[in-house]
């Protein structure tokens, strides 16, 4: 008899349990699903795809004849060139980043250096006024596009002339005679005392940065070794190399100079440039009236002591006192 | 064990056609073949349900039992009815005080980059005034999460990944001031990283915590109304009357008080309940279509105008590169005279007027090649300066914003509240409604013997 009254209050007490529960259900116990995080796409890795071989010729730096003269803007008839003189101004792409060549002065907002001192001797010649320029900020990826598109008049940008980009663009005379090397961290230094005379080839397994669509990347493909990784800029890869995420930076010394010059912690190994880089300034394909007439621009500044001057303002400090400037080469 | 309503000692009824039970009381059925009853598996039990439930009156007896758990289930049901859409409230105005935090942190980032970004056009010389309005952009932020992360414990973990990315963003903010107040162009690199980042990192996450929240209120605001609960007690009250039909007829008396009232006291109640209810609902539904959807709107207003102000100065620090910030702001602008438009509040309209009549003239400044202008006017608190417009219509919006966003949760703090009572009241009725039960067949059962 106990036994089965205990069994039926057992089964009692469970419908009770069982009804309470559903009871309660309705008043309390909701709890929310966690919120998901954004699906986020895989970034996607740096492009590794091997380099397409550049096209040869031997006259990359061979542009235009220069102007025998300058003449005055009513003189000229030309119709793109008439186009920028109606339009009152000179539109430039440059850099504003990569220091002592086209750099925004933080303390002035301004945009300085060697090649937009170039830019603004153009819009001197062209205008009678040196700020009679719009400077436009691009990225090295952006240099061809834009002077194809007809978006910028001009390029000053430490634009290297080469056979392949004579094929889009056209360039004036040589300005600049540079050469690509490489900046380390100076950790790389303090875990092999070599390091300070590493080359390219010798940063095996080192993650090596160069901005897009420049000649430094293509040359850095063509080395093996290296792993590459890409930014937008000069000093994207500074910030990379900053954070971590790259071990050395490879580019002309005058843009690794502006580079190291920011970081300390940075060294310009003591290797051998391992190509000339002779700057051009970029201009439309068509345009050659204006190649020409920038070449005579260009020729009157080395003649006159002007790029000398120029040279000395942005670039005695690091790299010394102006040397003879580069021989222009014309016929083309 | 449960006690019988009425006197357990039964009398076999005068009329005895109905057949006596094959099993005597004393004599204890082995289980056996009795497994059809209630009690078969228990012998004793047996004997008893059986002569309990024998005949008229013990049916008058079952009818009743049932009649009582009517009763209860009726009140049970409405008072669980009523406490559950309070508690549905009371969670949607939790959900909806998440949302206008959430959304508010989703401002501020935004508020703080704008800033930061304008800032760092007009050099390394930061005024002292935008490097507060940042500070406190970015000190309401890191609170806000952390009162985001204890209010709702479900978005604890996206919130812990948004304030990682956040303190990413303010690292780089400041490692970008360091190197501007040196001179240093890397420092513009660092800040156009950590705008980006911010935007394709930190946003999409607040962006979740609000659709998540957003979609919680909405869950809560239709559970409010949990009136298909009270079906039950239709179907109780139904029962009822079914058994009072079925009384009469037997007994051929066809009033019995006790009874009726029961029935209907629990019909008030159950109509007190539901009235109730579908007031709630209703109400919960007015707020939800009124107050919480201008918050939402409003927030929505603010946040696209931060973003377009930010995306001014991208503009302007990218120097004619900028394009694709000068889309993201036309699209922002989109944002906020859509939304303007559905909102009756007309004084904010004006405001935005002006802000983009400012920033048109930035934009044909420097388009114009004349950027030196461009910046100042962007950066200018003179009247008619894009710092000056924008900052009035921020200030105003925002507070718009707040408004709306208090309202909606104290106007659903105050609804509902009523409901325990009443929960209260209808529980109480129907345990008087079972004794009135209990009272009328006892008294049938007692005329019948």
């Amino acid at each position: 008899m106990s036994a089965s009254t205990t069994a039926l209050r057992r089964r009692l007490s469970t419908l009770v349990a069982v009804v309470g529960l559903g009871a309660l259900a309705g008043c309390s116990g909701v709890t929310y699903a966690d919120t998901q995080l954004p699906t986020t796409a895989a970034p996607k890795p740096a492009s590794n795809a091997p380099a397409v071989t550049a096209p040869t010729c031997d006259n990359a730096t061979q542009s235009y004849a220069p102007l025998p003269s300058l003449p005055s803007r009513d003189q000229i008839s030309d119709a793109p060139m008439r186009k920028i003189i109606d339009k009152g101004y000179l539109t430039v792409g440059v850099s504003a980043d990569t220091y002592l060549f086209g750099a925004r002065n933080a303390f002035t907002g301004g945009i300085e250096g060697f090649d937009i001192d170039m830019a603004r001797a153009v819009a001197k010649a062209i205008f009678g006024d040196a700020n009679k320029v719009q400077l436009r900020v691009i990225t090295a990826n952006d240099r061809i596009p834009l002077l194809k598109d007809g978006e910028v008049d001009m390029v000053a940008r430490n634009m290297s002339m080469t056979c392949g980009r004579w094929n889009d663009i056209a360039f004036s005379a040589e300005y600049y005679r540079s050469g690509q090397k490489v900046l380390i961290s100076k950790s790389l230094v303090s875990d092999d005392k070599n390091a300070a005379s590493w080359g390219l080839a010798d940063l095996k397994g080192k993650r090596v940065c160069a901005p897009t669509g420049t000649t430094s990347l293509t040359k850095l493909q063509q080395v093996p070794g290296p792993v590459v990784v890409t930014a937008g800029t000069h000093t994207g890869c500074l910030v990379l190399l900053q954070q971590g995420k790259a071990d050395a930076i490879t580019g002309d010394d005058t843009v690794l100079a502006g580079l190291a010059a920011q970081d300390p912690n940075t060294v310009i190994t003591s290797a051998k440039a391992i190509t000339v880089e002779p700057y051009g300034l970029g201009l439309n394909k068509a345009d050659t009236y204006l190649a020409r007439y920038v070449n005579r621009v260009i020729a009157d500044l080395e003649a006159d002591g002007q790029w000398k001057a120029i040279y000395n303002r942005w670039l005695a400090g690091p790299l010394g006192p102006a040397p003879a400037p580069p021989t222009p080469v014309y016929g083309r | 064990m449960s006690a019988p309503t009425t006197n357990i000692p039964v009398a076999i009824p005068a009329g005895g056609s109905s057949r006596a039970p094959g099993s005597q009381p004393g004599a204890t059925g082995q289980g056996g073949q009795g497994a059809r009853t209630i009690a078969g598996s228990i012998p004793g039990a047996r004997g008893i349900a059986g002569r309990l439930l024998h005949g008229t009156p013990g049916r008058m007896r079952l009818f009743g039992l049932l009649g009582v758990i009517a009763a209860v289930l009726l009140g049970a049901v409405s008072a669980n009815a009523l406490l559950a859409s309070q508690a549905a409230v009371e969670r949607a105005a939790n959900n909806t005080a998440q949302v206008v935090r959430a959304q508010s942190i989703h401002v501020d980032l935004l508020r703080a980059d704008a800033v930061a970004t304008n800032a760092f056009l007009v050099g390394g010389l930061e005024s002292p005034d935008s490097r507060a309005r940042y500070e406190g952009a970015m000190a309401r932020v890191a609170s806000g999460i952390a009162k985001a992360a204890a209010a709702q414990p479900a978005d604890g973990n996206a919130l812990g990944v948004l304030s990682e990315r956040v303190q990413t963003y303010a690292a780089l903010v400041e490692q970008a001031r360091s190197n501007n107040r040196l001179g240093l162009p890397v420092g513009a690199q660092y800040l156009t990283q950590a705008s980006a980042g911010l935007r394709s990192d930190a946003i999409p996450i607040v962006e979740q915590v609000v659709k998540a929240n957003e979609e919680r209120s909405q869950k809560e605001f239709d559970r409010s109304n949990s009136s298909l609960q009270l079906l039950v007690g239709v179907v109780s009250l139904a029962g009822l009357v079914a058994i009072a039909v079925w009384l009469a007829r037997r007994t051929h008396r066809y009033l019995n008080v006790s009874l009726t009232s029961a029935i209907g006291l629990l019909l008030v109640a159950l109509f007190v309940t539901a009235t109730t209810i579908t007031g709630i609902g209703r109400a919960t539904r007015d707020v939800a279509q009124g107050d919480f959807q201008s918050a939402v709107t409003l927030a929505n207003v603010t946040t696209a105008a931060n973003d377009a102000r930010a995306n001014e100065s991208l503009t302007l620090i990218k120097r004619g590169s900028g394009a694709a910030n000068e889309t993201s702001w036309k699209t922002d602008r989109t944002t906020v005279e859509t939304d303007l438009g559905r909102l009756s509040d007309t004084t904010l309209d004006p405001l935005w007027s002006d802000y983009v009549a400012s920033h048109e003239k930035v934009r044909s400044l420097d388009n114009g090649g004349r950027w030196d202008e461009a910046v100042k006017l962007s950066t200018s608190t003179a009247t008619g300066g894009a710092a000056k417009t924008f900052g009035d219509f921020d200030v105003a919006v925002t507070r718009a914003r707040d408004d709306a966003g208090k309202t909606t949760v104290s106007s659903l703090n105050g609804l509902g509240g009523s409901a325990p009572l009443i929960a209260v009241a209808v529980a109480l009725a129907a345990l008087a409604a079972s004794w009135l039960i209990t009272r009328g067949i006892g008294q049938r059962i007692e005329e019948y013997r």
